[in-house]
């Protein structure tokens, strides 16, 4: 008798503790913070009364997915970082999915053979130089950093950031691994500290005078420049910013990309590609300028006027499926020089 | 987490005991995400160790060695000093001490991390005034410690974790029969080193292994002070080399370190055992000190004060104020009370499986049954993400069982009740923070005197009585200093709720992370105040309540 009312029971705890979807909504995993997603989500509700939920983590959600299995509620996976990105592809935790609009606005480098994943915005690996320490055209490619002549005067956050370590893999697949390695040992022995802090901190200490070089994503460039913080606005102010390997003949400047794509089990999939869609479009893809200073991968769409201001860099166009799949040389590489 | 010796026992012993089954049925519940990280590092590790051993593996262990004992040698020094001072002596202000020095356990190290790089650093407002009083004009003028260092994060990490051994050594001090210091004065011996420190020695190691647990498990602290510690090296093994196989395999290394160090020291103790029946019938004379005496007291307390609440809220609060993000208060009072709630259950949870597995296997448990229930409080060893991991492939398993099951005999779908929701989420809880519960109820276990639970078996009183009526109210201070410290650490708990929470589910620590991610402390500040000021409400309670009791 207390079994059966206990079965009976179960059902009703289920639907109370559940996580099963609803309709009308979409469920996204997201490593992109709610702060800088929400606007876009925003946005998308109100076009498409699609309502979405979010789950936020820097690390770790393709683990959840992939221990979730066919019961899990996500449906749509948002990145930054290729190397993340290409996990999910990895651990097949994403579908294919046929769409006209997201094959018109993402070019082929950009998203994966099998349609599983495609990027929605670019950043861009630039270099920052001291405007009174450095002088202009002495720097042209992120090769020149492993130059003698900048011993001592090179700043920068830990090799094995994600975005250290793609452009690591960015040189190995331009030079192979051993030149790729020989770069880096003399790069880390023209460090003037200990690599530490993040992006921002590197253009604080060549403002405050610790060392006259760094590399950074360019959009940090713009958030200082254009900081509620007086003192942020200085730091950028002291830095002229180099795209790199920007000649003729040059492979030019090494891009990363946030992106998506549609979770295997999606109990939403039409949902979820609409989502996509949306972000690689127009109103979008302005927006990814506007509120974080990164490029649109959709062609028909301009840069934002002040990422423009800045100059537009020729863009390092190698499949960026290569750079995730170099990701683990490229950290090993960073552990033997002790970047 | 003291081997027991369970003396005569007159009750009667069947066979069957049916309460031993209690601590081991729980015990295994809260080991399963630890064997979900143990079937993660089963597999081919692409011979990464080969890589690991020609590079970076040596650094990772010196570097998590220095930093375990740096941090451990100050926790020891500030815990154990300040607790003894407050607890055997009358001075100024000691009685806002008593609480005040608990304060620094709301403070998330990381944050106090950002602050603390902000002021101490070379463009920070410290070294600026220092420069501008003694006219340096560059770095090379003078030298001055670099916060973002190995020493840095032994200075940050001190400072909000000594609280641990704090509060435990504090409760035992002052359960401490005060007969035995009567003797130790008559003797001339120095009752500190031959009465204080030995009683409480259960205790404090309980704090230092809680300490040494968080140290090792640490990532946000070790990370933007750029420490390459065996947690650091777990990360760039997994994500940077797409390798969870070896990555779950430093973090099993780092675990059985930690546990043959307690093992060790369970060993040593093995044969010690204090109690006194007579126990609060002398109340505590505190001794009144000397002029210069009572002034290096006074200091001594402030200075981790000072040090771990003041600035690093001061410097909170100064950043808070320098910036104009809309803040939507609605949401932001959400975020509280999600916060409060969630770090409530999980607190009632861990208070449940922690007394349920310490007191009876303690009391009625074989030695088995008690290295079970210690093994099954070390979940606090892993790095939070790890063990986030790890439940996340006990939850899949359980709910794919469900449904399946479910579905099969009743015909109902369903996603499972566990993965992605707030039940899972108290479940990871109680699996990191059971060390937390645990450690304070089994140091305050050894300090009951066993012939009051034998006379209560003399007159007949049945276990569950004898528990009810004379075990659990003398283990009240224990249950609160455990309770205090388990709430505060839920509250300011990242990585766990990071990954686990259900969609749309915010708390303080959370909601701070996602810009002192983008490394906008100025957005990330007042949230983080919060959690601190959250933290005050547990530390008030206890203080009255104690006060209530009059220990």
């Amino acid at each position: 008798m207390r079994l059966k009312k206990l079965i009976f029971l179960l059902p009703l705890i289920t639907i109370f503790w559940s996580n099963n979807s609803f309709a009308n909504e979409v469920n996204i995993y997201s490593h992109r913070q709610p702060f800088l997603i929400n606007p876009f989500l925003e946005e998308f509700t109100k076009k498409t009364g699609i309502k979405t939920n979010v789950v936020y983590s820097t690390k770790g959600l393709a683990q959840r997915l992939k221990a979730e299995g066919e019961n899990s509620p996500a449906d749509v996976i948002l990145t930054v970082d290729i190397g993340r990105l290409y996990i999910y592809e990895d651990y097949n935790l994403l579908q294919p999915i046929k769409s006209n609009v997201l094959d018109s606005n993402i070019p082929m480098h950009l998203k994966s053979p099998e349609n599983k994943w495609f990027a929605l915005s670019k950043r861009s690996r630039v270099i920052v130089a001291s405007k009174t320490r450095v002088e202009e055209n002495t720097i042209k490619r992120i090769e020149d950093l492993a130059k003698p002549e900048w011993k001592g005067r090179i700043c920068s956050r830990p090799g094995s950031h994600v975005y250290n370590r793609a452009l690591m893999a960015s040189i190995i697949a331009a030079h192979g691994e051993e030149k790729a390695e020989k770069w880096a040992a003399s790069f880390v022995n023209n460090l003037a500290r200990r690599p530490q802090g993040n992006d921002r901190a590197q253009v604080k200490a060549i403002f405050e005078g610790q060392c006259d070089i760094a590399i950074i994503n360019n959009y940090y460039f713009g958030k200082l420049k254009y900081s509620e913080d007086k003192q942020q606005q200085k730091w950028a102010e002291a830095v002229n910013l180099i795209f790199p390997n920007q000649e003729k003949n040059d492979r030019g400047a090494h891009m990363n990309i946030s992106g998506g794509g549609v979770a295997i089990h999606s109990k939403n999939k039409d949902n979820a590609i609409m989502l996509l869609e949306f972000l690689s479009e127009e109103m979008s893809q302005n927006l990814y300028g506007k509120i974080n200073f990164e490029y649109p991968v959709n062609p028909s769409i301009e840069p934002s006027e002040e990422l423009a201001g800045w100059g537009i860099p020729i863009e390092d166009k190698i499949p960026i499926i290569k750079i995730a799949e170099l990701g683990p040389l490229a950290q090993k590489i960073i552990d033997r020089v002790g970047w | 987490m003291v081997s027991n010796q369970i003396s005569l026992n007159i009750s009667d012993q069947s066979s069957l005991d049916v309460w031993r089954y209690i601590p081991v049925i729980l015990s295994v519940i809260l080991l399963c995400p630890i064997i979900g990280i143990i079937i993660t590092a089963t597999g081919d590790s692409d011979g990464l160790w080969w890589h690991l051993y020609e590079t970076v593996i040596g650094k990772y262990i010196i570097n998590t060695l220095l930093l375990m004992c740096g941090v451990s040698i100050s926790v020891l020094l500030l815990g154990v000093g300040t607790a003894w001072l407050v607890s055997r002596y009358e001075f100024t202000g000691r009685r806002i001490f008593d609480w005040l020095l608990m304060l620094p356990a709301a403070c998330p190290a990381y944050l106090i991390a950002y602050a603390y790089t902000d002021f101490f650093e070379y463009a920070g407002p410290l070294q600026n005034l220092l420069r501008y009083f003694f006219g340096w004009q560059s770095a090379q003028d003078y030298w001055f410690p670099e916060i973002r260092s190995l020493g840095g994060a032994v200075f940050v990490m001190s400072f909000v974790l000594y609280p641990y051994v704090y509060v435990l050594a504090r409760t035992s001090f002052l359960k401490s029969p005060s007969s035995y210091y009567e003797v130790a004065k008559l003797y001339n011996k120095n009752s500190f080193f031959y009465v204080g420190l030995p009683i409480a020695r259960p205790a404090i190691i309980a704090g230092l292994a809680l300490v040494c647990m968080e140290v090792i498990s640490d990532f946000g602290t070790v990370e933007f002070f750029t420490v390459e510690t065996l947690t650091l090296g777990i990360f760039n093994v997994w994500l940077g080399m797409n390798n969870l196989v070896a990555a779950s395999q430093i973090a099993l290394v780092a675990f059985i370190f930690i546990i043959s160090l307690l093992v060790i020291e369970l060993k040593a103790r093995s044969n010690r055992k204090f109690s006194d029946s007579s126990q609060r019938q002398t109340k505590i004379e505190r001794i009144k000190l000397g002029k210069l005496s009572h002034l290096a007291t006074f200091f001594f307390c402030s200075l981790p004060v000072f040090l771990g609440f003041i600035l690093p809220v001061c410097l909170l609060f100064s950043h808070s104020l320098k910036t104009n993000y809309h803040q939507d208060w609605a949401q932001l009072l959400q975020v509280v009370i999600n916060t409060i709630t969630i770090a409530g259950l999980g607190t009632i949870s861990i208070i449940v499986f922690s007394s349920l597995t310490a007191i009876i296997a303690f009391y009625r448990g074989n030695s088995f049954i008690n290295k079970l229930s210690n093994l099954a409080s070390t979940g606090y060893a892993f790095p939070g993400t790890m063990l986030a991991i790890g439940v996340l492939v006990f939850a899949g398993f359980v709910d794919n069982f469900y449904s399946i099951g479910l579905n099969t005999v009743i015909g109902y779908s369903s996603s499972g009740f566990l993965s992605g929701t707030i039940l899972m989420l108290v479940f990871a809880y109680t699996v990191r923070f059971q060390a937390v519960g645990y450690g304070s109820l089994r140091s305050g276990i050894t300090q009951i005197p066993q012939n009051l639970v034998d006379a209560s078996y003399i007159m007949g009183k049945p276990f569950n009585e004898t528990m009810r009526k004379i075990v659990l109210p003398l283990l009240k201070t224990s249950f609160i200093a455990g309770g205090l410290l388990a709430f505060v650490d839920i509250m300011k708990e990242l990585p766990m709720t990071l990954l686990l929470r259900p969609f749309n589910f915010e708390t303080l620590a959370t909601y701070s992370y996602q810009f002192a991610h983008d490394e906008l402390i100025e957005q990330a500040s007042l949230p983080a105040l919060l959690i601190i000021l959250a933290g005050l409400v547990p530390v008030i309670f206890m203080n009255k309540f104690l006060r209530e009791i009059k220990v």
